[in-house]
């Protein structure tokens, strides 16, 4: 009888093994035949869908055959990042074409995740990008992506506040202060604030704060000796300035946990004088469905610590293609299409980002309809990359760390706190000097 | 006899591979990795094995001690609440009273509720300028409001309430089944011989529910040491590292930093205090459950 229940038993698992192994089977042929055609590509939620799918549209009816499969990971970079890393690690072949923020290309060329383009992507047609974003795309003497739009950190204000009482647009952080404190004294609403900024702990604050300390003649690490220059007293006086007088005096302590969207939403609520951010925010706080301030707002470069001496961090997004694509020629295409004169022009206009081709600042109807870009082009060829190196992620990690302990808390000791930053930099900085020719 | 023995190994089988391949796998895996220098953004470096040195590292890395802190008091705070709350809430729910199994059924919806969406929630009732948490406290008066999760001591507090307000239904859960094995006897006795309320409370709920509590304790402990979302959601660490909790450090320093060894090495870490944790509760309930059982 109980054997009887065993053979049973062992029937059935093995029916059932069966079954699973066939339909494993079944499933990666079905994989493998689709995949001949079919391109992954791997990003976030678009700002302008409706540009995107007709890029995406048009690529298809070029390539007959060819089917985009888009994923949407998250929108934060940081979660994006590890998304494609687990990716990447995995050598998925699910994965031919992704989106790479600009700290990425040194870290995915040096782990031998992203496909050095250089085949691809000629000089001369290298020559037609802006320089910055461009480079930050380079690493050990090879290109790893194509720039599709840059940003850089810019300063927004209110015209109308600064105008009402007779203020000229601050030219240095501490015109910026002080024109904030008369306006706070003037205005007397308690919930208006002089300054609004991306000071959580996360990558944001890594711009915001390299944006003072090099405004400040200061950096955050020297790449020849390869070594953290936090400690230096350029860079320590920047980050005492932010906690006395920016976060002590003018702007309030939620700030400390803002990032873009909480920070543009105070201004567009009126609630913010100055405000930093990326270029995306003009058409935001210029769109009366959104914001309170719409017509009221003025943009400039950053200021400095002394005048015209103002320092832009560069952001942006670029194409990369993954080095374990099966079909690299055509995730090519993909890339060279949807960074492309056409889809970055059409990309400005819906949503105001700016280009990466520089033919695109004299583009006629580029300039009728997002008037405020040509100007801002010297601030793009001028943005300044945070260090382009394979550790990268743990140097951000440090210096977010840091920053946000100077800023949350008061009394906290800045020269002690920078050693000990500038330790573990260093820390992280002697793995790469490990490094016998590749 | 050797036959049913087969067959209750061959019955087995699947649960055993089952927990082989995504238990026991990815310990002994971790463990490994755990000795070995492997930085994915450095392959060049290749994987080195480097025996203790992660560990030494770890244990002289003033962030993992300040994020061990944190977790520490992230669970000895939230724990100690939420059998507190637990209990009451099942106190509570043992009475019969009309609507019983409505309410027992709205109790659980916190804990029903995926953490991420919950953690969500809770960092918008923290905000600073629309947050219902600011609105109860101050209502209107706008210049008062508080910004919790900017602030290096209320972010962990921000995190414990919300993690005490998602948790607290399972402990009242566990405890109220507890509740309901102790048999009504010996409360009519008491009642009998005069006892009150608190007396019957002291010297039959509590010494009966031993059990129970302790599982939760047990259950709640372990949980708790592996708070992750909620410090992903509301604070990603900050401000000043302030809620930067163990397991948070030990996936930041994996996925984002790509130091898969040293990553391995807090995993190890607090899979090891997980481990002797239980095993302390464990023991302790095991002698519980024989006081409780003694005639």
């Amino acid at each position: 009888m109980a054997d009887y229940t065993v053979q049973c038993f062992i029937l059935f698992a093995m029916k059932t093994l069966l079954i699973c192994i066939g339909f494993a089977l079944g499933v990666e042929g079905a994989a493998a035949q689709a995949q001949t055609n079919e391109l992954r590509f791997v990003t976030w939620r678009a700002e302008a869908p409706q540009v995107w799918d007709q890029g995406i549209a048009d690529f298809e009816r070029q390539n007959p055959g060819v089917k985009v499969i888009r994923e949407i990971g998250p929108q934060s970079s940081t979660q994006l990042h590890d998304l494609l890393a687990q990716k990447l690690k995995n050598r998925d072949t699910r994965l031919d074409v992704f989106v790479m923020d600009v700290i990425w290309p040194a870290e995915f060329a040096s782990a031998g995740w992203a496909l050095p383009l250089d085949r691809y992507f000629t000089a001369d047609e290298q020559k037609k990008f802006l320089s910055a974003p461009l480079a930050a795309n380079q690493y050990g003497g090879q290109i790893f992506g194509v720039p599709l739009f840059i940003d850089a950190g810019l300063l927004y204000y209110r015209k109308d506040l600064l105008a009402k009482h007779q203020l000229a647009p601050p030219r240095t952080w501490i015109d910026l202060v002080e024109s904030a404190k008369i306006i706070l004294a003037r205005e007397r609403d308690p919930q208006l604030v002089g300054f609004s900024a991306q000071f959580k702990q996360y990558e944001g604050l890594v711009c915001n704060m390299m944006e003072f300390i090099l405004g400040n003649g200061g950096a955050l690490w020297d790449p020849v000796r390869m070594v953290s220059t936090l400690d230096q007293p350029a860079a320590l006086t920047a980050m005492g300035f932010v906690r006395d007088r920016i976060v002590g005096e003018i702007s309030h302590r939620g700030v400390l946990a803002y990032e873009e969207p909480e920070s543009l939403a105070l201004f567009t609520q009126g609630l913010a004088i100055f405000h930093r951010n990326w270029p995306y925010a003009w058409a935001i706080a210029n769109d009366p469905g959104k914001s309170q301030i719409a017509g009221k707002v003025e943009m400039s470069p950053l200021p400095g610590f002394s005048p015209g001496k103002g320092v832009a961090a560069l952001g942006g997004w670029q194409f990369g293609i993954s080095r374990f694509s099966t079909k690299p020629d055509l995730a090519w295409r993909f890339a060279a299409h949807m960074t492309g004169t056409a889809m970055q022009k059409r990309i400005a206009l819906a949503t105001g980002r700016a280009p990466t081709r520089m033919a695109l600042y004299d583009d006629p109807e580029i300039k009728r309809q997002i008037q405020q870009l040509p100007a801002l082009l010297d601030t793009f060829k001028q943005a300044v990359p945070r260090p382009a190196t394979p550790v990268y992620a743990p140097l951000s990690n440090i210096m977010q760390r840091y920053f946000s302990s100077v800023l949350a808390l008061p009394n906290t000791d800045i020269n002690k706190r920078a050693g000990l930053a500038a330790r573990d930099m260093n820390r992280a900085l002697d793995l790469l000097r490990d490094r016998r020719s590749p | 006899m050797k036959g049913s023995q087969r067959l209750g190994a061959i019955f087995l089988l699947p649960s055993f591979l089952f927990v082989a391949i995504f238990s026991i796998f990815p310990i002994i895996e971790s463990f490994r990795l755990s000795f070995h220098r492997l930085i994915l953004t450095l392959p060049w470096l290749g994987q080195k094995m480097v025996g203790w040195e992660n560990y030494s590292d770890l244990a002289s890395d003033p962030v993992a001690l300040a994020a061990t802190m944190t977790t520490v008091i992230f669970i000895g705070v939230t724990v100690s609440l939420e059998l507190l709350f637990g209990l009451a809430i099942a106190l509570i729910l043992n009475e019969a009273f009309h609507g019983r199994s409505l309410l027992r059924a709205v109790v659980l919806i916190p804990w029903a509720i995926p953490t991420v969406v919950s953690s969500q929630m809770w960092r918008f009732i923290f905000n600073d300028r629309y947050g219902l948490a600011n609105l109860l406290l101050f209502g209107a008066d706008t210049s008062r409001y508080l910004a919790p999760l900017a602030d290096s001591y209320f972010a962990l507090i921000a995190i414990m309430i919300a993690e005490v307000w998602k948790t607290t239904p399972f402990a009242a859960l566990i405890i109220l089944a507890g509740l309901q094995t102790i048999a009504d006897e010996l409360y009519e006795a008491a009642s009998i011989d005069g006892a009150t309320w608190w007396q019957k409370f002291r010297l039959i709920t509590l010494p009966l529910l031993k059990p129970a509590l302790l599982l939760a304790l047990l259950f709640r402990t372990i949980d708790a040491l592996r708070v992750f979302d909620l410090v992903f959601v509301m604070t990603q660490g900050g401000p000043a590292d302030a809620t930067n909790v163990l397991q948070f450090y030990g996936y930041k320093k994996t996925f984002a930093e790509g130091m898969i060894g040293y990553g391995s090495a807090i995993a190890v870490a607090v899979f090891s205090m997980s481990l002797v944790l239980s095993l302390a509760y464990l023991r302790a309930f095991r002698t519980s459950r024989l006081d409780g059982t003694r005639p």
